[in-house]
């Protein structure tokens, strides 16, 4: 066990869930990028996490990896986009902000969650450390 | 036991290890509050305790033991409730600062006898 253990563990929780916000907000922001219909859409990024020795050790949790969604996406007629095709298509990403928007809620509260616990820790150790002190 | 740390003090010193490992696992229970298949942690060292207290022994410092939440998961299987996880961080809290105050209390008195001349 090392020291301050509570305040590390918190802190990998908040990096873990503002991975994921950026992830979420990269999605969102590229909603709406039009693709060529002969390359791949823009793909949904999302973050793999994994808690950290998981039951024995210290505890946290840290990001494991990258899913990338389909680069499939949803063809579109658009013929005055630069990008179409000789049909006058154009490929969008196929995400959904429904979706988007749910996991963005998820991921503040679950870093405001994190947050939370570093206060509560800090004031505990505080104490601890006026130990004595008479 | 010695002259400065008497079987009161090892019960409260070891109470604050283990409301300490109780908060470490509640932190890392709530930073695994999305991770998929994680099962919350729960500590308890309050039995082992009362055993070595009633039984008359003077208490070893430990942290208790991790037991995981057979608490129904959700459909990632994640079983980390946030609400309840806050109820035992505010608890937990409390209780530190309790032991905490029992244990200046102690050291207090110890002072004040040193100061005796």
């Amino acid at each position: 066990m090392a020291l301050f253990d509570a305040l590390s563990i918190a802190g990998s929780g908040m990096l873990a869930h503002r991975k994921w916000l950026d992830a979420v907000s990269d999605n969102i922001s590229n909603i709406n990028t039009p693709s060529r219909t002969s390359e791949d859409a823009f793909k949904e990024r999302m973050v793999d996490v994994q808690a950290v020795n998981y039951g024995q050790g210290d505890g946290g949790v840290k990001v494991a990896g990258v899913t990338f969604g389909s680069g499939e996406g949803r063809v579109v007629y658009e013929p005055d986009n630069p990008l179409a095709d000789a049909n006058g298509n154009v490929k969008y990403p196929d995400i959904d902000l429904g979706d988007q928007m749910a996991e963005l809620m998820m991921a503040q509260r679950g870093y405001q969650a994190n947050a939370t616990v570093i206060d509560r820790a800090t004031d505990a150790y505080k104490a601890a450390l006026q130990l004595g002190k008479g | 036991m010695t002259m400065i740390e008497d079987r009161t003090m090892t019960a409260l010193h070891s109470a604050l290890t283990g409301l300490s490992e109780r908060q470490r696992v509640t932190a890392d229970n709530i930073a695994n509050i999305n991770t998929p298949g994680f099962l919350a942690g729960r500590t308890d060292f309050e039995s082992a305790l009362k055993a070595q207290i009633s039984g008359g022994d003077t208490p070893t410092i430990s942290g208790g033991t991790v037991a995981r939440s057979l608490e129904p998961t959700n459909t990632n299987g994640n079983n980390v409730n946030l609400d309840s996880e806050t109820v035992i961080a505010t608890e937990t809290g409390l209780r530190y600062q309790l032991a905490l105050n029992a244990l200046d209390g102690k050291y207090s008195l110890l002072r004040s006898a040193l100061k005796t001349t």
